[in-house]
């Protein structure tokens, strides 16, 4: 947009001006946008964590303050802590599982074999599709006596006995464990290989020179280089992973008793099917801080990987 | 949409102020039923037809959402004029505060007379002696049956259970693990409809939400518990909805299967065997026929702009001759004067018609949601055997007791 044409010169200083005040435009176009659509569900979820909301009072702002009640009924429930403890393994086999299965995935496909790019775009081809529908799916693929996934073990004598994979509270959390990491690893995999591109090849080059094997490829050029994107990656991972709310309500509902119930979902049961809205709150206020933090060490990360 | 109506004084009978407006006047219903069979397409339109003071606009609402969009209508304030709602749900809402009271606009009607109303219907409408709800369908459970696995198994297709102990030997008997075939099927799971499919058990061995530590209670829960740690029933019952558990019955792997009327078209196209139905079974020593009661009230919430004719549509919609087409669907008209001619699937209709008079309702409670989730929990924790049923209701009743304490159940339940 801005001519740098030597005949324009002399607009120089005017475009200085026009161009710092485009850029405080676009700075307050982006704050007026994280205030009105961030900032203010997140404040009014904080509120109403601390009051007492009924279906009778929700359509006010000014409904009785109620304190830490909520947050202490919440952290008493013996419930909130089993779904607390369900959603931190949930997230953390996640995260390493997607982050590990999407690294493999894009050294593999960054070997040249023929239509290497072509069946590394087809693999995304999951992630596209809605959760529900990826949740109906693997709800068929465990499913006890017609599903895929004891047909072929009992086939190949893993198992002598049919799991029940959604309805043993032993496995529940496995199973939607599997089924999202399924689900999240082509998302890690494409952003992963994204950060295999920007390696210099002459790296490689150099290292092989130096009487390097693949192994210490790997070991010395890639994965140092790789390092900022795969905390990045990580970081998206956690937030996606903490906000999972469709795959699992398709596949199991949290249940049975609660065994593969997470956070997001426990809050929005609590709101919408028991009408504790405040409670509901309590406990998306919780999910909220842990999903933050992890947001500003991403943020941090993008910072370290903008400087390497 | 507005539409110019020249019609509108020779139609507006007995609401003169309507009439006055040449405008139809827009009443917008969110609704849930996505078959197009269903009772309310073809009073939607009748009723568009018949008047021009009114136009409905319909907004079909997912079952699973419905009342999440109606708590956020509510904090906005931007409310539909009306709603259909599942009945144990009705009572949070009327005893907010958040529904149009609608016991005047009853008291004048000429179609909506409480009286001929089945008691348990009517009931999940009110709350403390006004009307906030008019219910428009009812249900309740009954078995379906696999008469050609009946046969197979040596077993008189015309002669299903009755009692606990002959639904237990025939399941007993039909299972068949060679086959994949389940003798029983129930849904259990961790949501209201497994509540909903567990207390006709309740009731009928004799027990009540109010009792749940007692030794009736406990027999019952028992009796689910066996069937699935017999293998007679599925351990997935507590992970099967009622749509799933009817899917395993349509595709033969389940040869009693307890459901609802609503299932009813998709059993006519589906199932290729020879299917029927029975009525829920008694307990031996009991003889109480009991069910539970299923169906949607038609609310309208408050601050709805259109009232005058949002209750006209619930009228219209509760004239026995509109609900004589709810059948169609599998809808039971909620009211003792509605009998439908010649019905589809006319062994069904007998079963489950002798059935709704001793269906009970859940509730009307403000906290039904809190009943419900521990009974949900005891069911599940007996079934996967995490606690024996004693145990697991007397947990259960530990949570129940107090609520009802402050406030109790209508009626003995």
């Amino acid at each position: 947009m801005i001519s740098s044409s030597p005949r324009r010169r002399f607009t120089v200083a005017r475009q200085a001006v026009g161009q710092s005040a485009l850029l405080w435009g676009f700075l307050a176009a982006s704050m007026v946008y994280l205030l009105v659509f961030i900032g203010l569900p997140v404040v009014y979820n904080l509120v109403m964590s601390f009051q007492d909301v009924t279906l009778g009072n929700i359509s006010e702002l000014w409904r009785p303050l109620i304190g830490l009640d909520n947050y202490r009924e919440a952290l008493g429930d013996s419930t909130f802590r089993k779904v607390a403890i369900n959603s931190i393994v949930f997230v953390g086999v996640n995260v390493i599982a997607q982050v590990g299965f999407g690294l493999a995935a894009a050294l593999y496909f960054a070997q040249r074999f023929p239509l290497a790019a072509f069946l590394r775009g087809l693999v995304l081809a999951s992630w596209i599709l809605p959760a529900l529908v990826v949740g109906a799916l693997w709800k068929w693929i465990f499913a006890t006596e017609y599903g895929v996934a004891n047909y072929v073990l009992l086939a190949i004598g893993l198992i002598d006995r049919p799991i029940y994979w959604l309805s043993d509270p032993a496995f529940a959390l496995s199973s939607v464990t599997i089924a999202n990491i399924w689900f999240g690893t082509p998302f890690a995999m494409i952003l992963i290989a994204a950060g295999l591109t920007s390696i210099a090849e002459e790296q490689y080059e150099a290292a092989s020179l130096d009487g390097a094997g693949p192994i210490a490829r790997f070991r010395y050029v890639t994965l140092p280089a790789l390092w900022p994107t795969l905390l990045a990656v990580s970081c998206l991972v956690t937030i996606y992973t903490m906000r999972a709310f469709d795959l699992i309500f398709a596949m199991t509902q949290g249940g049975p008793l609660d065994s593969s119930n997470v956070l997001p979902l426990f809050s929005y049961q609590l709101s919408f099917l028991r009408f504790h809205f405040g409670l509901g709150a309590a406990v998306g206020s919780t999910t909220f801080v842990i999903v933050l933090a992890v947001a500003l060490v991403y943020v941090r990360t993008l910072r370290i990987e903008a400087e390497a | 949409m507005l539409r110019r109506s020249f019609l509108a004084g020779s139609a507006a009978v007995g609401l003169s102020a309507a009439s006055a407006s040449a405008q139809a006047r827009t009443v917008s219903l969110w609704h849930v039923f996505n078959l197009e069979t269903d009772m309310i397409y073809g009073g939607m339109k009748a009723f568009n037809e018949s008047q021009s003071a009114y136009r409905i606009e319909p907004r079909l609402v997912p079952g699973t959402q419905v009342v999440t969009e109606l708590v956020r209508a509510i904090a906005t304030g931007a409310v539909p004029d009306l709603v259909t709602i599942d009945s144990p749900v009705v009572a949070s809402f009327s005893a907010q505060g958040t529904l149009t009271d609608l016991t005047d606009l009853v008291a004048k009607s000429t179609y909506i007379k409480p009286a001929v109303y089945f008691k348990g219907p009517w009931a999940s409408g009110q709350w403390r002696g006004r009307t906030y709800g008019i219910p428009r369908d009812a249900n309740t459970l009954a078995l379906y049956y696999n008469a050609d696995l009946f046969r197979a198994k040596g077993l008189e297709p015309d002669k299903p259970p009755q009692t606990w102990s002959e639904l237990k030997a025939a399941a007993t008997k039909l299972r068949d693990a060679s086959k994949n075939v389940y003798g029983f099927g129930f849904c259990a799971t961790e949501a209201e409809e497994g509540v909903f499919q567990w207390l006709p058990f309740l009731w009928q061995a004799g027990g009540s939400i109010d009792k749940l530590d007692q030794p009736e209670a406990i027999a019952a829960l028992q009796f689910v518990t066996d069937m699935v740690r017999n293998d007679i029933a599925s351990k997935d019952v507590i992970n099967q909805s009622q749509y799933e558990v009817i899917n395993t019955f349509m595709a033969g792997n389940i040869a009693i299967a307890q459901g609802g009327p609503w299932e009813l078209p998709r059993m006519g196209s589906n199932a290729k065997f020879d299917w029927r139905l029975a009525r829920m079974t008694v307990k031996d020593d009991k003889q109480i026929h009991a069910d539970c009661l299923g169906g949607y009230d038609f609310l309208i919430p408050k601050g709805a702009k259109q009232v005058e004719g949002a209750f006209r549509f619930i009228e219209f919609m509760s004239n026995p001759e509109v609900l004589n087409n709810g059948w169609k669907s599998g809808r039971l008209a909620p009211r003792s004067d509605v009998v439908v001619q010649n019905p589809l699937w006319p062994q069904a209709y007998a079963i489950y018609r002798s059935e709704v008079p001793v269906a009970r309702p859940r509730g009307p409670h403000p906290q039904w949601p809190d009943i419900s989730r521990p009974i949900q929990v005891a069911i599940q924790q007996a079934l996967t055997g995490a606690k024996t049923p004693a145990e697991a209701l007397k947990e259960a009743a530990a949570k129940v007791q107090p609520i009802l304490a402050k406030t109790p159940l209508p009626s003995a339940d």
